[in-house]
């Protein structure tokens, strides 16, 4: 990567990382509503495909600088962690379980509430992909996500 | 810093200017990445008993002097505050 860009990344202020952050967590839940409220139109395919991948694209990119942010400190690759890299780790980790218990139980309530209502859920490749990419995708993200989301900003060279 | 972690203060700025040592030369002789000498120096993190004994140790200086649960003094008014005793 180049090197400007990784320093404007590794530079990035908390609030533009935050917001970048809930972008990340945002972009595909959002892309995926919009692509199946728009596969019931008489819009064309194609036109859907090109509008659910622009609005993937957010969600990618911030996926990307979330995980160049962590910089190999959530999974290891850093050759040298030091006390503070890896209090922050534990931090990150233990943030990810707290969201990811709160998507986990908010998800079976809407489901819950979703099927007393009379209605039925039926498991097919239109509802299990979704679930399973955001899995695929998120669970291995959330931890770098979260050290973006709750490290403060970088103290300027001296 | 978590918001229920106590700020512990100190002094590591201006020993590291006193002594003509970046942050990164500093990390260096201490064994850790350079931004935690800015984020401790800031008052962002709190450094381990360890990590505060060895930078002690490197400066030469008691524990006390360099970091304190209350705000410090300048260095300047502490040590001009009490002369010593002349013998007799």
């Amino acid at each position: 990567m180049n090197t400007t860009l990784a320093s404007g990344i590794e530079y990035l202020p908390q609030s533009r990382r935050r917001l970048l952050v809930a972008v990340a967590m945002a972009g595909y839940p959002v892309a995926v509503a919009v692509l199946a409220g728009l596969k019931h139109t008489s819009l064309n395919r194609w036109l859907i495909l090109a509008l659910f991948l622009l609005l993937l694209l957010p969600a990618v990119a911030t996926l990307a600088i979330g995980y160049r942010y962590a910089r190999g400190r959530i999974d290891g690759r850093r050759a040298r962690l030091d006390e503070r890299d890896l209090a922050l780790r534990q931090q990150a980790y233990a943030l990810s379980h707290r969201v990811l218990t709160i998507i986990l139980i908010a998800a079976t309530a809407i489901t819950e509430i979703y099927l007393t209502s009379g209605n039925t859920l039926q498991l097919d490749a239109n509802t299990f992909w979704p679930a399973a990419v955001w899995v695929i995708v998120y669970l291995p993200a959330l931890p770098s996500l979260m050290l973006a989301w709750i490290e403060t900003d970088q103290p300027t060279d001296a | 810093m978590p918001d229920s972690q106590r700020r512990v203060h100190n002094r590591l700025a201006v020993l590291r200017a006193e002594r003509g040592l970046s942050r990164r030369q500093l990390a260096d002789k201490l064994g850790i990445n350079y931004q935690t000498i800015g984020y401790i120096e800031r008052g962002d993190y709190n450094p381990s008993l360890e990590l505060a004994l060895t930078i002690a140790d490197l400066f030469r200086l008691p524990i006390e002097a360099i970091f304190s649960l209350k705000p410090m003094a300048p260095l300047s008014e502490e040590i001009f505050r009490d002369p010593p005793a002349t013998a007799r």
